[in-house]
């Protein structure tokens, strides 16, 4: 990389509430988060999944104007609330909406989403589909596009940048992250709003369920994501907002900031023989993508003192990961793995953040539902930890793509 | 950006297309340079109940397709239109497939591609099945929706194993994919990027444009007096970019020389824009100074030209800004008035048109349809192509909902000597 770039802020909502300091002790504690999701609808199957990491009511408070949260969709509530807690958290002030006066090259947006503004758009194709085309809503209609909360965050904070959204999947979250390091490291934005935002809708968490993508309650009746475990049968749907600030060095000595970490590279590849909604069994040419992210870095693989994975606890997924993993440390010892989604539950951005946090020193705590572990790895297992130097963050995803992200202490 | 090597300049060698003026490249070029629209009455679903009733709609596909693509059946038609544009990409780039199978020393392919919907058609079909009977919906027709799903597509057909990365920047997401493939070719981190967008038709976007009023009941007409809006339109175009000297060294004729993109934000509105032109502007300028082009070596635009009133006049503002005097005679060529607007696809397609106008230097026209606007005084190229051999650059422009803009450069391939 030309130019050092450095995550100085973070922004989060999610099952935790608002704010890092929500989301640090969640994943000290180990304990998911999750709650029962509404079933009224009747979309869910008889014995399907129960549970989801859902945002508790009141997270938004403070953080939007009565208009905004009247005529924004879901996602870009999230969205525009994670930005300006990040601005906050990186000493920006917010009050007068400054985040594009990052200098000449401005304010960069990237933003991932999995699924975009569901509500909207199912509430949308009821109204299409099911009253007549001309009912449809034009306010629901321009909050439905994937790229809303991107274009919500740039109008919020005059952020006159490259506005990009990104659709990838679980691994849309690091390559947001990267693509927006790659805007600063190019001198194209001074500055980036880079993180993930999704919601998690009843109907969302039935699909999610019928594709059997979900976790089951096991044997112990506990509906646990299990990242690694033997008992893994899937994830746990989470929604949430992660925002990160992204500045370079020089931005970032020039007004006198203090950062949470530094990215040093990312990468992302492609496995061909996963299926479109499945995982392949391609770890060899995934091993070359993070090998050659690692390579960009300078890091060697047994420098890298803790992996954060976007493992989630599906069967196959979590079993590429592994493999992904041993083939890059080539019979050398892995590092220790942290499975925050365990945590925070799948979609929403808070693998991102909790990367970050694991960057900036927070302690991660124990893996929840890994109680019998298998795959050749070391889940946490609440023992404590020195604060580690680089971390690793990997994001694969169903269907084939993956991403990495290499963090280190800032 | 991390740059393994040197920044490179970077050819354009495929190129592939599908669109309401039929499948492949010779049908586009023939269909443009004749002036003839696409945009007519269509089949896709019933819009007896919408406002308009108008769409550039694509064709059957070829039966020898089918067999080409693994799986065809169980593709969304935005897959199999995204994988038909990247098989004739390749194929003319001359590039033997499949790409790479992961070992260490293959050069790196990577897939950029742009969807607004992605299956979104085929999504509506299982909605409105789950809704009035769960127990009976195919799941299975649920699995192409993503938006992902034609760049992923794409990347499987090819074994590809570099990066796969889609943008769903609404009417934006084309250009900022070949944007992002561009910065990668550029920079090393991939030898060769098939880039593009996919986008079909169907009823959320045409109803929401519709509830927008932002659809022209008639064919739209960009930058005339009477432009009500604009028309819908569907397909996929693929660009196979990789380093100049890596194409000329395996014997590969460059279409054009990718030369530099930029992007902006309007940061005004979700869907109206800025009417200063400013954010355009910007994006424009970016592109430029990516491309270390002055405005003056620019010979022709192809514009984003919707036919909406608020999107012309605040494109024509943004070219003021840009070129100066010369806007108002700059040529500039309006493809969705032939093809309509192809959303996430249409800064691929539009990028397309513009590299076969400098390959074959003549701008394609558009149909004198209605008055000349005397608000924006713009040397549209109407009724016969326009020849301009000399042509040396061209920028397309992309400019979407929420204020997203991008804009993309291509240089004429005048040969080595030049």
């Amino acid at each position: 990389m030309r130019e050092p770039v450095f995550v100085t802020g973070l922004g989060t909502l999610g099952a935790w509430g608002s704010g890092c300091d929500g989301l640090a002790a969640a994943l000290a504690a180990g304990a998911p988060l999750t709650v029962e999701v509404d079933r009224a609808a009747g979309y869910h199957l008889p014995g399907g999944a129960r549970r989801a990491c859902l945002m508790p009511a009141g997270s938004l408070a403070g953080w939007l104007s009565p208009a905004e949260s009247r005529r924004m969709s879901p996602p870009s509530k999230l969205a525009v609330a994670a930005s300006r807690m990040g601005l906050r958290c990186a000493g920006l002030d917010t009050a007068g909406e400054t985040a594009g006066e990052a200098g000449e090259a401005g304010t960069a947006v990237v933003i991932a989403t999995a699924f975009g503004p569901s509500t909207n758009t199912e509430t949308l194709l009821k109204q299409i589909l099911f009253e007549n085309p001309e009912a449809a809503s034009p306010s629901l209609f321009m909050e439905s596009v994937a790229n809303a909360p991107a274009a919500q965050i740039a109008i919020a904070l005059k952020a006159r940048g490259a506005s990009l959204t990104i659709c990838q999947r679980e691994a849309g979250p690091l390559i947001a992250l990267g693509t927006g390091a790659a805007e600063i490291a190019a001198g194209r934005a001074g500055r980036v709003l880079a993180g993930s935002v999704d919601e998690m809708t009843p109907l969302l968490h039935a699909l999610l369920d019928r594709f059997g993508a979900l976790a089951r309650a096991g044997a112990d009746g506990e509906e646990l994501a299990r990242p690694f475990d033997r008992r893994r049968n899937g994830f746990l749907a989470g929604e949430g907002g992660a925002v990160a600030v992204l500045e370079s060095a020089a931005g970032l000595a020039a007004r006198g900031g203090r950062a949470l970490a530094r990215i040093l590279a990312w990468g992302s590849a492609f496995d061909p023989t996963a299926t479109p909604s499945g995982w392949g069994r391609g770890h060899r040419a995934l091993a070359r993508g993070l090998r050659r992210t690692l390579e960009r870095a300078g890091v060697e693989p047994e420098s890298v003192d803790l992996v954060v994975s976007g493992a989630a606890g599906s069967i196959d997924g979590d079993r590429l990961e592994a493999e992904v993993l041993r083939a890059v440390w080539a019979g050398a010892p892995l590092p220790p793995v942290a499975a925050p989604k365990a945590v925070t539950g799948e979609y929403g951005g808070g693998h991102l953040a909790a990367a970050v946090l694991a960057a900036a020193g927070h302690p991660l705590g124990p893996t929840p539902g890994c109680a019998d572990p298998e795959l050749g790895l070391s889940p946490l297992d609440g023992s404590p930890l020195p604060a580690p130097s680089v971390v690793l963050a990997t994001g694969l995803a169903a269907g084939g793509a993956a991403a990495w992200v290499v963090l280190g202490r800032a | 950006m991390q740059r393994d090597q040197p920044d490179r300049r970077v050819a354009v060698t495929g190129i592939g297309a599908v669109c309401g003026l039929g499948w492949g490249i010779p049908s586009l070029w023939a269909g443009l340079r004749a002036g003839q629209t696409g945009i007519g009455p269509f089949q896709r679903f019933d819009h007896s109940q919408h406002r308009t009733h108008l769409a550039a709609e694509v064709e059957a596909p070829p039966a020898l397709l089918a067999r080409a693509c693994p799986g065809w059946r169980r593709l969304s038609i935005a897959d199999r239109f995204a994988l038909f544009a990247a098989l004739e990409a390749v194929a003319t780039a001359g590039l033997p497939a499949p790409f790479g199978v992961g070992d260490e020393d293959d050069a790196e392919t990577g897939v950029y591609f742009g969807s607004s919907t992605g299956g979104m058609y085929e999504s509506e079909l299982f909605f409105a099945e789950f809704l009035r009977d769960p127990r009976r919906a195919r799941l299975s027709a649920l699995i192409p929706q993503q938006v992902n799903a034609p760049g992923d597509a794409v990347a499987r057909l090819f074994g590809v194993t570099g990066p796969v990365v889609t943008y769903s920047s609404a009417c934006a997401s084309g250009a900022l994919a070949l944007g992002a493939a561009l910065d990668a070719v550029r920079s090393g981190l991939v030898e060769v990027a098939i880039a593009g967008g996919s986008d079909s038709l169907c009823q959320l976007t045409y109803a929401g444009f519709n509830s927008l009023r932002s659809v022209d009941e008639v064919p739209c007409r960009p930058f005339r007096a009477e432009r009500a809006g604009m028309s819908f339109g569907e397909g996929a175009a693929v660009l196979v970019l990789e380093p100049l000297e890596r194409a000329l060294e395996r014997g590969a004729e460059p279409l054009a020389v990718f030369a530099g993109a930029g992007a902006s934000c309007d940061a005004h509105h979700m869907t109206a824009p800025d009417p200063s032109g400013a954010g355009a502007a910007a994006a424009l300028e970016a592109a430029l100074a990516d491309a270390g082009l002055a405005a003056g070596t620019i010979d022709f635009v192809n514009v984003h030209g919707t036919g909406t009133p608020l999107n012309d006049a605040a494109e024509w503002q943004a070219l003021q800004r840009v070129f100066g005097e010369r806007a108002g005679g700059m040529p500039l060529v309006a493809t969705k008035a032939l093809i309509g607007h192809l959303l996430g696809c249409s800064g691929a397609i539009e990028a397309v048109a513009t590299v076969l106008c400098l390959r074959h230097g003549e701008l394609h026209p558009v149909r004198r349809d209605g008055e000349a606007d005397p608000e924006l005084p713009v040397a549209l190229v109407l009724d016969e192509p326009l020849p301009l051999a000399g042509a040396r650059a061209a920028v397309s422009t992309s400019l979407a909902f929420g204020g997203s803009n991008a804009a993309l450069v291509f240089s004429r391939w005048a040969g080595r000597a030049a």
